[in-house]
Parts: C-alpha cells; structure tokens; sequence
C-alpha cells in the first residue's frame, strides 16, 4: 500500500496554478482550486484584520476574500487590470471552507515534477515558513508552492478576527 | 427496499407510540374509566409489540406481551386503572424507551445491560401480578362461552382444536418490507404452529415471475390460547392487500365451506390441505357436501379481513357477505372499533414523513428564489416598462408566500414539548413530597422544529427550579392563604416577529434584597447601586452567581440559570425573569421563530449597506443637525435615546452625507438609535451564516445578497447593544446624570 503511493508520489507530476504577488511568484495545487473570476465588487466587513478584504457573492454564497500579501505581513496587494480573485476549497481539520484570495495576475497551470520540488528553507524567506510547502523549480525559476490550508487556516483567522475586534471595541 | 430505513421508521413509530401512551397514562390520572385513553393505550402496546415481531424483537415481544394482557384485562373492565397501575405503566413504557434507544444505537437486545435485565424482570413479575389476581371474574364468562361450545357441537360444528388460518399474502407484501416467515416466527411466541401447508399454485411460470413479488400463501394449523383479536392482529400490516382467514377452533362447518367457496380457484388441493392440516376430518368434508350446508354458507359467521380491492390478486369475500350469526355481537362490536380506529388512521395518513434534510434544501432553493426574484423587480423598476414591473411585483409577491408556506413546513407546534412535562411535574412533584400541577396553554403555538428541539433542556431546568425552589411547602402555602396545590404554568404566544414562553409558578417569588446582598457578596453589583427590582432578578443569570450552597439561605433559584441563559442566546433568543415576592415568578423566553429568512430593513452607510430585522425596528427619524457632536444620546419626543454612530463603531472613514437618519431599535425592553445615512426601506432577507472566518464579529449576525448581487451585512442587534453599553460603562460613562440613560444600559448587561 505504502509503496504504491510511494511510486504515485514520484511517479506522477502534481499540477499548480502560478500567480504572482508583489514580485514573486506563488503556486498553490490545481486541487485545491475551484475557480477564477476577475476582481468584482467587494462588501467590505468591519472589524476584521485587513487582510480580511471582505465578501463576494458568488452565485449566491458568501465568500470571504483574503488579501495574502497582507496575510503574510507585507503591503496593500494592488489591484491592477489584471487582478483576479482565485476561489479556493480549503479543507483542514474535517472543515471544508471556501475561501477567496486576490492576486496580481494568475500566470499558468504547470506541472512540476517531485524531483524539482525542494523542502522550503528554515530561514531566508519573509513568508512564514509554515506557510511554504516546498520551493519548485520552473525554468530556473524559483516559484514558492504555499501550504494553503495553512495559510488559510481557520484558527489562525479567527484569532486574528478577535483581536481585530476587540481592538476596534477598545478604540470605539 | 432498504432494511435500515424500515427499522428507523420502526423505532421513530414506537417512540411517537411510547409518548402517546405516556399522554394518554397522565390523562387517565384525572379520567381512570375513560375508554378512549384505556384503548389509546392498549392500541400503542400492542401496535409496537406486533410491530416488534415482525423484526424479531423477541425480547421486546415477550415483555409487552406481559404488559398487553394486563391492559387488556383493564379494557375488560377486570382491573382499574390505579395511580399505582399508572406508576407501573410509566415504568413499563421507560422500559420500553430503554430498549427501542438500545436498538437505535445500534446495539443488540440480546446484549443489554444487566440492570436493564433486572428491571424486564422485575416489572414482568409486578405486572403479572395484575394478571393472577380476581380469577373468578375472569373465568366466568369463559364458562359460559364453553357450555356454548357444547350447545353448538350438535349443530355442524368441526371437532378440531385449533385456529386455521388460511393466508394469501399480497404481491406487495415482500416489497413493503414484510416478510411471510416473520409471521410465524410471530405467531409463534403465543402459541404453537401444528401444521405448514405451503400454496404455490399462484406461483406463475418463471418467465412471467416477478422475483419481487410474493405469491406464497400458506395454510397453518395454530394451536393457542390467544383470543382472536391477538391473532388478527398479527396480520394487522398485511391484512389491506393480503386475503387472511382465521377460523377460531370448533367453528361451524359452514365456516370451512366459505372458506373452501373463497378459495375456489385452487379447487381440490385447499380441501386437501385442509384435510392435511387437520382442521377438516374426512367425515366433516362429506358432510360439507350435503347441499344444505353450502347453501347456508353464505351467511356464515367467518371472520373476514380479505381486501376490498377488486384489484387484488385474491378472491375475497364481499364486505356485505360478512354477516353477524352466532360470535355476533362481540365481532359487530369490533368492527365498529376497527372502523373507529381507521377514521382515526385517516387523520393521521394526512401527514407525510419527510426527511428533514430535504426540508432545508427546499428553503435554501426559496432563499435562492428570491434573492433572484429581487434582482428582475430591480431590473423591471429600472427598464421603466409598465407591465414588466407589475408582472415583477406579483412574480415577488408569490415568492413571498412561497417563501412563507416553505417556512411553516419547518414549523411544529410547542404543545408536544409542553406535555412532555406532564411527566416531569409529575415526577418531581413525587418526588419533592409537594402537591404541584401543570397548568399548559398556548401549545398551539408554532415554531421551527429546530429550536424547538433546543429549547427542551433549558425548559425542564426552569420547570424543576420552580417546583423546587419556587413552590413553597403546603403548610407554608397555607398559612399565606393560598391552596394546599401549587401551580407551575407553561405558556406560548407569538409576539413581535418572535414567540414567547412563559414558565411561571405562584410560590414565593424572589426577595430582591436578598439576591442584592449576594450579587454585591459575589461582587456582581456594587453597594448602593441603584438597580430596579428587575435588574436585580436578572443579575440571577449571570454565571457565578449561583452555587448549590445558596439555595437554602436565599430561598430562590439560580442553580444553573446562567447554562439556561446560555442555551437560550444561542437560539438567538433573550430570557428575563419577573417576580413579586409572596406571588410567584415568572421566567420569559423569548425566541425568534425561524433561523433562515426575515423580513429586514435596508439603510446604507458610506458604500456598505446593512439590514436590520424589521420586526425591531420602531421608527426611522432624521438625525438633528445641531448640538450632538459630542453627544450619544438624544431627544425623541421627551424621551431619551441613546444612539450608537454605525460609520464610527464600524470605522467607515468616509464623509458623513449632510442629513444623517436615525432607526429606532428596540430589543427586550431597551430602546436604542442607529445613525446611518440612507435609508433603503424593506427587504426579504434571506439570512447566510457568517461562517467560521467571521464568527467573532460581534456586531453581525449574518450575511444576505442584494437584488443587485453585492453582499449586505445582518446587524445583530442585541449584540450591538450589549457591546456599545459595555463600551460606555468601561469608559466611564456609565454615571451619567440622566437615570433613564443609566436604565437603559445597566439593562444591557
């Protein structure tokens, strides 16, 4: 059993949708992508962190929009002609939650083959290490795989939610 | 067909029969001879036991069987309905509860506990008791039926000991779940099967056979004490498609001939069958033969449950040939019953069991319905075309109902979870040693099954701590004048969009004073604070303040009033107490009646838009230009009005319109504005849930869409209430001159 998943992992290349952020490019597993849609109109939600952007309808659910720049700790994303929202399914701890993010361009779906995948580095990098799933290698290019059921974890939001809130009740 | 679903629908029966059969035991209290509640009790008994057969509860069978034969000794007027029969009833059927929960959890009745052991054993030996004692009442008419035996033997009658049965199940019989060989192993617990003839001549070739379809039928001698009623109950399921004939031991020949005329289609091998089985002698069928007999046939006595379906697969007997001859008068009897209960089945056919989950698929399709519905009234008002916006306004108008008939299928009635505490004062008026009744009103009252389903648990903690704490001991009662008997009343009426419970008693009441001293001990309230004698009560829900050594010296309640409190906020409901020492106390629930769609308003600030349940909204006036910059409350025609600027709490830094609008809200008794710019009007909201990501915003309760497809955000109310006084008070605000203001947050807390 083991050893078939084993040749499953190495055998097959898993495929990432790219995006780039600020001036890097980011990668999170095509599995975990429900869908794209360009940038719309966005309710904002009080008392949330700011990476917390808002909400979106989409086709009739409410979907929270995060701002990833600013959930690793980092400036405004900008929203340019290109922006989208990528929808993404999220699930950690049993709980499956839908989850958008906004990024500055959505690049290109690529298959990248275990071998060119390297662990993520103890340190050197701004993001968390957490975060990062692995380093892959396309073209001589370095794209950072993200853990996203990680990034958006649930627990880690809500916390930040709280604290948002009471911050906001402590100044009010 | 799924066996799974069956044996659920098996035990959701037998618990909807369980709760019947405890209604109908505490209502025989106040009534012992009325017949109606002794057959709604004896009808549930024996319902589950035939039930419980067909699925091989052995177990189960053989101990309400017990309990079936004592009920039908009180249907026989041998034995009366005593509070001590009651008890034990009561108990028979938490016994029963216990096994049908053992079975739902999956487990098997072979494996139940010990104590469980016991306690089968000890109420079998209590309720058999019921049936050794006044034997002499018992076999007198039973002498008599036999010296009618002998009277009848000269007239044709057959000399066989045992019932005949003569079965011809439906082809539906297996696809309806039920199994021919279940019934004899059935049938078997009360007497003995003494011989099988299998019918197979219906069987078709196997090319025309419908492997689903049943097309046994068997011939069975059956030896046994029971009474007919228990036999024809064994075939209570089938009996509406299949042709079942019971010919009771030593029966007229006659009965033989009808049967043999019934089933003509299968000619010479019935009689042999019936020779095989015993039931027939050889010198009886030449009897038959004489023409007289055969003659006579048709108006025999046999008892006949045939199907009245022409349709039917069998041959049956005419209802009208059935006529009354020599069992006559206790089988018109019967029938008469038997019709009684199938109108009474009629009732009940009118409801349909439907899975609750489908239910919510329904609702969530009307929430879809019309949020889309709202979008073409938008697009229709904006095309400016005439008869596209009427036709848009009666398109909503039908969603609207639509949407309002979709929330009443979720809709069930309090007055089943009121009765349910017919047992508990019952029980706990016992056991307190104090004379306690339940007065019940209101239970017509309907609310989403959801929150009724919740709302059980915080409703017997309030029920228990008013008998306990509230109603005083009778010596004490009297000497303040009022009766020995203390009363615990449940009431339900709808109220503002919402509905409210009542769980009140007419004991002591509280002593504010007293609960004072303890909030100020237990450092809730500070001394000399200036509460109202409501304030006070209530400070009894806050967590902390009650432990178990306080009921003695406080003489109130308050064990676990915060959990009830806590229950009760997350139904998003509110609880407040009123009390009038020496009068009693009275616990108010208020609940909202459903937990997926409201009538909202719509007001907008800055770019955001926000809606507020309409039923709190009092009124919408313009914000007074002058004099309030610094101010949080104003003046509404002499009143005053706290009001909370939604642009600052929700740190929206655009520029403020020139004319601002307050809403008035009110919420349990406290009144409050909202500042915001525009105000939008009504809307149907349809209510999403935040979600796990935003579920610490305080201030929301929800999300809903717009016509126009953006997201607005549910206001939630009392927790913007509670957070703005919270605020203030931290401030130090809270000692503002103006007492009303004081009120009104101190209220909040």
């Amino acid at each position: 059993m083991s050893n078939a998943s084993q040749t499953f992992d190495q055998g097959t290349a898993e495929q990432y949708l790219t995006f780039s952020l600020g001036q890097e490019t980011f990668a999170v597993s095509t599995r975990n992508v429900r869908e794209i849609i360009e940038f719309g109109r966005l309710t904002p939600v009080p008392m949330m962190p700011a990476s917390v952007l808002g909400v979106i309808n989409l086709r009739g659910g409410v979907v929270p929009i995060i701002d990833l720049r600013q959930r690793f700790g980092e400036g405004e994303t900008r929203i340019g002609r290109r922006s989208c929202i990528v929808i993404l399914d999220v699930s950690r701890d049993e709980v499956q939650q839908t989850i958008g993010i906004v990024v500055e361009a959505v690049c290109a779906v690529l298959e990248i083959p275990p071998q060119d995948i390297e662990p993520a580095p103890t340190f050197g990098s701004h993001i968390r290490t957490d975060f990062i799933r692995g380093m892959g290698k396309i073209d001589g290019n370095i794209v950072v795989l993200l853990d996203i059921g990680r990034v958006l974890s649930l627990e880690d939001m809500q916390q930040l939610a709280s604290t948002a809130a009471s911050a906001s009740k402590q100044s009010a | 067909m799924n066996l799974d679903s069956i044996i659920g629908t098996f035990l959701a029966e037998s618990r909807e029969l369980l709760q019947q059969m405890e209604d109908a035991l505490l209502q025989i209290e106040q009534s012992p001879d009325d017949p109606e509640l002794i057959n709604a009790i004896f009808r549930a008994a024996h319902t589950i036991k035939g039930s419980s057969g067909l699925f091989g509860y052995d177990a189960i069978v053989a101990f309400t069987h017990v309990a079936e034969s004592v009920l039908d000794r009180v249907r026989a007027g041998e034995v009366r309905f005593d509070s001590e029969l009651i008890a034990l009833m009561l108990q028979v059927g938490d016994h029963l509860g216990g096994l049908i929960d053992w079975l739902a959890d999956g487990h098997d009745l072979a494996d139940v506990s010990v104590e469980t052991r016991a306690t089968d054993a000890e109420l079998i030996t209590c309720l058999k008791r019921y049936l050794e004692e006044a034997p002499t009442a018992a076999t007198a008419p039973q002498a008599a039926e036999s010296d009618h035996t002998e009277a009848r033997t000269a007239s044709g009658e057959t000399a066989s000991h045992h019932w005949h049965l003569s079965l011809r199940f439906g082809a539906d019989t297996l696809r309806s779940g039920m199994d021919p060989t279940s019934f004899l192993r059935y049938m078997a617990t009360f007497g003995t099967v003494a011989h099988v003839e299998p019918v197979l001549e219906h069987l078709p070739a196997l090319d025309k056979l419908d492997p689903e379809a049943c097309y046994i039928g068997l011939e069975l001698a059956f030896v046994s004490d029971a009474d007919q009623a228990t036999i024809d109950g064994t075939f209570e399921f089938v009996r509406d498609e299949s042709s079942i004939e019971i010919i009771p031991p030593h029966s007229p020949l006659t009965a033989f001939a009808s049967l043999l005329q019934l089933r003509q289609d299968e000619g010479d091998e019935q009689l042999q069958r019936l020779l095989r089985c015993g039931s027939l002698t050889e010198a009886e069928w030449l009897q038959l033969q004489t023409p007289a007999v055969v003659a006579e046939s048709d108006t025999t006595s046999m008892s006949t449950f045939g199907s009245d379906d022409a349709k039917s697969d069998f041959p049956t007997l005419a209802a009208g040939n059935t006529s009354p001859a020599s069992v006559a008068t206790t089988d018109n009897a019967k029938a008469a019953k038997a019709g009684k209960e199938a109108q009474r089945g009629g009732g009940d056919s009118n409801l349909i069991r439907v899975d609750a989950a489908k239910l919510d698929q329904l609702i969530n399709l009307v929430g879809e319905l019309i949020i889309a519905g709202a979008n073409t009234r938008m697009l229709a008002q904006r095309s400016g075309m005439l008869e596209m916006n009427e036709s848009a306004e009666t398109l909503s108008r039908l969603v609207e109902e639509v949407r309002d008939s979709a929330l009443t299928l979720r809709m069930v009635q309090i007055g089943a979870t009121f009765n349910r505490f017919q047992r508990v004062v019952r029980d706990v008026s016992k056991e307190l040693g104090k004379d306690i009744v339940l007065q019940v009103s209101g239970g017509e009252t309907e609310l989403d099954k959801t929150v009724v389903e919740k709302i059980g648990d915080p409703l017997t903690h309030l029920v228990r701590n008013a008998m306990d704490h509230g109603i005083e001991p009778a010596e004490q009662r009297l000497a303040n004048g009022k009766s020995a008997q203390g009363v615990v009343r449940l009431n339900a009426y709808h109220e503002a969009g919402g509905i409210v419970i009542e769980v009140s008693d007419d004991g002591g009441g509280l002593n504010p004073q007293k609960i004072m001293a303890k909030a100020v001990q237990r450092g809730l309230a500070s001394e000399g604070q200036p509460l109202s004698d409501k304030e006070i009560f209530n400070l009894i829900f806050e967590p902390g303040f009650s432990t178990a050594d306080q009921i003695s010296n406080l003489s109130g309640r308050g064990v676990g009033m915060d959990v009830v409190k806590r229950n009760i906020t997350a139904l998003r409901g509110t609880v407040e107490l009123d009390s009038k020492l020496g009068q009693g106390t009275c616990v108010r629930i208020r609940l909202p009646l459903t937990l997926a769609i409201i009538d909202g308003f719509l007001i907008s600030v800055g770019q955001a838009s926000y809606v507020v349940p309409l039923d709190m909204v009092e009124e919408c006036i313009e914000l007074p230009g002058k004099g309030l910059e610094n101010q949080e409350f104003l003046d509404l025609r002499g009143d005053v009005l706290p009001f909370i600027r939604l642009r600052q709490l929700f740190a929206d830094d655009s520029t403020p319109p020139r004319r601002e609008n307050v809403v008035v809200v009110r919420y349990a008794g406290i009144r409050a504005g909202l500042v915001v710019d525009q105000l939008l009007g009504e809307f149907q909201t349809v209510i999403k849930p935040l979600g796990k990501v935003f579920a610490q915003v305080p201030a929301l309760s929800g999300f809903t869409i717009l016509g126009s497809g953006a997201v607005a955000l549910i206001l939630d109310i009392p927790g913007l209430l509670a957070q703005v006084t919270h605020n203030d008070n931290r401030a130090g605000l809270a000692s503002s001159q103006l007492n009303q203001v004081n009120h009104l947050r101190s209220n909040a807390q």
